[in-house]
């Protein structure tokens, strides 16, 4: 509603940096190349105002990442992405602290220190003196941030995107607890440390293990699934402009059914997209049994799943 | 849109979905953000503030289709407005027509539009067809299972028609019609609720509940009477709890080893570079781990505690230094080789086929101390715990109970656990109170409960 009382409608050219409302989120993401349900639309849009993380949670290849990239782009803000694993810890993911760096310093204006003390009457005064200017010793310039110390020092507003968090120590997960609560950190060399402005953060998860209670509670939450028909095929119509409406529907139809054949690996949208692709490339009209055969390899990597569906070739083009 | 908000909250926690108050206010603010007459927006907003995890998502879809779409058709609630007085008067009325008991306190709310108590009772009654079990609450007013709710359903149907024709002279016709319609609506709802196919979304919630009572069953059943398919529950129960204890373990070390600087080693190691702090130490997180001596009385009844504890055992070794194990009846036996070559279900099968020892042997604990004295207690100090799982039941053969003093002086702490039932514990061949004195502690571990806070203990 607000959108239309508004008197310049944000066209593409200009900057924007908000979101107006669930339909202009769809609309926004849209033209970042990300076609989205409602449901996703209602969650970003209620994550943007109230600034709480996204936890978003669904299949391999459904657009998790995909979907941070999308908002960073329509809200003209940049994307730091912080890729999680085993063994991720405190100096990789928020800063490092440059000693080599620092020691070089001091001993450069080692003599300008002893200036500073030259005509100190006791050690305690040459001490206070050297305290005085203790900011030169301990300051930014020896801290090298990493991804989650550049989203809060960030001038400008950014997406933050924690990708993949379930792959990341439970320990790690604790100290992102902290940051994620109130945007702050406590640097020991430096002191406390608050968010410039607050970054739209997306934690994607894969279900490798349990995210804690904790953080889940910290999180608004969104399971992406694999798309339905009609969105699926605007993607593939999206991204493909060229491919005939029947034949992106074939190959739609013909992806959803085999995700529900008992497979290994389903076949994703980007399965579903490189598939597209290269039935394009093929300049194929109509996707017949034999067409399909010979382009399984697109959208199945399993040579048993491989079988299963050249068994069902016939069934799954009606 | 609070309230009913609110009443839904309350619905989907009796239905088993956990939602803490922070979600819940969360929820409100959002809800003022978001256009609540779009459905998706509405329904997406409660979602995405309640369900956590996609696998609690059908069971939320199907709760709030319940709540928000099968009990609110529109025709009932225009009805509604215009009955207001007359629908509480006939309700009145029917409660004193059906004796005895009346009108079941959920159906009653059930007709006023509050469906709460009514779908719990639904609920209660779907948990309890999935197996024994408590099921939820005592104040379903009798609706304890599928035929009772359905009787109370026909009595109403039969006490309204009954209400209408003897007042047929008192209720004007319009009135009597709209409130006709209104309650056959209504119970038509819970008819169909009742009967409703359970799809399967809707399974995760009801098994959530039998395995949370099923859960409460086990962990408080004695070691000993398990079943084996119990047993087998109970294996997996422990791994979760193990995985659970891990993190909290390293989520609070990760507290304590915040990049803390250690002064007095860099400069130590400074001297190297000529006073230049080259290398710059930080201090390492305190790690309080301790070795562990396990000595397992595997003689009849007290194995089958041994072995959960030696499963849990095994399944936190990361959180010991070392863990020794040892089974015992007559003989004495190691068995740390078989845990950690093979995962602990594994070895606990291994043990009872490979280990060299005579289950048949009358228990001897004297003898079993000697020989541990003789070979091991070398092998003790001051950073060992020595746990002994047994009932103490010796055949009136010598105690030994000068060994268990050396024992305590050698090791760090000496913890006796004993699966037998207390009241037991002083009589015939028992030596508890023999052994009692010399223990750090002397504990009863007869369930899983009991062994849960044993081993917290243990390791935070
Ligand atoms: N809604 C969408 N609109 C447009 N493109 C999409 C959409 N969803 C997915 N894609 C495409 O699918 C590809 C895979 O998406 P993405 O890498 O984000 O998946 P993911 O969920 O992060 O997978 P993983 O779990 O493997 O990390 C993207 O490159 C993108 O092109
Ligand atoms: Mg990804």
């Amino acid at each position: 509603m607000k959108a239309m009382l508004r008197p310049i409608e944000n066209n593409e050219g200009t900057r924007c940096c908000k979101f107006e409302g669930v339909a202009d989120v769809g609309a926004k993401l849209q033209r970042a190349g990300y076609i989205c349900s409602k449901e996703i639309a209602t969650v970003v849009y209620l994550a943007m105002v109230t600034q709480k993380p996204i936890l978003v949670e669904g299949p391999a290849g459904v657009g998790k990442t995909e979907l941070a990239k999308a908002v960073a782009n329509s809200l003209n803000r940049r994307m730091i992405r912080l890729q999680c694993y085993e063994g991720l810890d405190e100096a990789k993911a928020l800063y490092e602290w440059e000693y080599g760096k620092q020691l070089l310093y001091t001993q450069i204006v080692k003599d300008k220190i002893n200036e500073v003390i030259k005509d100190a009457a006791t050690l305690t005064e040459a001490l206070d003196r050297i305290a005085g200017e203790e900011d030169a010793f301990f300051s930014e310039r020896f801290i090298q941030p990493r991804p989650l110390l550049q989203a809060l020092y960030s001038e400008e507003p950014v997406v933050l995107l924690i990708d993949e968090v379930d792959k990341a120590d439970p320990e790690f997960e604790a100290f992102l607890l902290e940051i994620l609560s109130d945007f702050q950190i406590s640097i020991p060399e430096l002191g406390t440390r608050k968010a410039v402005e607050i970054p739209f953060v997306v934690l994607t998860s894969n279900n490798y293990r349990d995210i804690s209670d904790a953080l889940k509670r910290r999180c608004i939450h969104l399971y992406i699934d694999y798309p339905d028909q009609d969105l699926e095929l605007k993607i593939v119509q999206l991204k493909y402009p060229e491919i005939s409406r029947q034949l992106a529907l074939q190959v739609v139809d013909a992806v959803r059914h085999i995700r529900k054949l008992d497979i290994k690996k389903k076949p994703s949208i980007s399965e579903t997209l490189d598939w597209a692709h290269s039935l394009v490339a093929l300049q194929v009209k109509d996707l017949s049994p034999e067409t399909m055969a010979d382009t399984l390899n697109m959208i199945v990597k399993y040579k048993a799943d491989m079988d299963l569906i050249r068994r069902q070739a016939g069934h799954l083009l009606k | 849109m609070v309230n009913l908000t609110l009443k839904f909250v309350a619905f989907a926690r009796g239905s088993g979905l956990r939602i803490s108050t922070s979600e819940v206010l969360d929820c409100l603010n959002h809800l003022a953000l978001v256009d609540v007459l779009d459905q998706e927006q509405f329904a997406m907003t409660l979602r995405t503030n309640f369900v956590k995890t996609y696998r609690d998502q059908p069971a939320f879809d199907r709760l709030f289709r319940l709540f928000f779409h099968e009990l609110r058709d529109a025709d009932t609630s225009k009805h509604a407005g215009t009955l207001n007085g007359h629908i509480e008067e006939a309700l009145a009325a029917m409660q004193q027509q059906m004796q005895p008991g009346g009108l079941p306190q959920p159906i009653r709310d059930f007709l006023l539009d509050d469906p709460l108590g009514y779908l719990q009772a639904l609920q209660a009654g779907r948990a309890e067809q999935m197996g024994p079990g408590q099921a939820l609450g005592g104040n379903m007013g009798g609706l304890v299972n599928r035929l009772a709710i359905m009787l109370a359903l026909d009595n109403a149907r039969s006490a309204m028609a009954r209400y209408l024709s003897e007042n047929r002279n008192s209720i004007p016709w319009e009135i009597r019609e709209d409130l006709n319609a209104y309650f056959t609506a209504r119970l038509r709802n819970a008819r169909d609720l009742l009967f409703e196919n359970q799809p399967a979304v809707g399974a995760g919630v009801q098994t959530r509940i039998s395995q949370d009572q099923r859960l409460n069953q086990l962990s408080g059943k004695a070691f000993q009477a398990l079943t084996p398919k119990e047993m087998q529950e109970l294996r997996e129960v422990i791994r979760k709890l193990a995985a659970k204890l891990k993190d909290t373990l390293n989520r609070r070390n990760a507290k304590r080893s915040r990049g803390m600087l250690d002064f007095k080693k860099t400069v130590r190691r400074s001297a190297q570079y000529y006073g230049l702090p080259m290398e710059v130490v930080y201090k390492k997180r305190i790690p309080h781990k301790s070795k562990l001596v396990v000595l397992c009385d595997v003689s009849g009844s007290v194995w089958s505690a041994a072995r959960f504890m030696l499963n849990m055992l095994y399944s936190l070794q990361e959180c010991f230094t070392k863990v020794r194990s040892f089974i015992f009846v007559s003989d004495l036996t190691e068995i740390t080789a078989i845990f950690e070559r093979y995962e602990a279900d594994t070895a606990m099968d291994k043990v009872l086929s490979e280990a060299d020892i005579d289950y048949q042997a009358a228990t001897n604990y004297g003898r079993m101390l000697r020989l541990f004295q003789d070979q091991y207690l070398e092998t003790l100090n001051k950073k060992t715990t020595v746990i002994i799982i047994g009932d103490a039941r010796s055949n009136y053969q010598d105690p030994e109970e000068g060994i268990l003093k050396e024992i305590r002086e050698k090791s760090r702490r000496l913890i006796w656990l004993n699966p037998e039932t207390k009241q037991f514990w002083y009589s015939g061949d028992s030596e508890a109170a023999t052994y009692q004195p010399y223990c750090h502690e002397f504990r009863l571990c007869q369930n899983l409960d009991q062994l849960h806070d044993f081993i917290k203990e243990l390791v935070l």
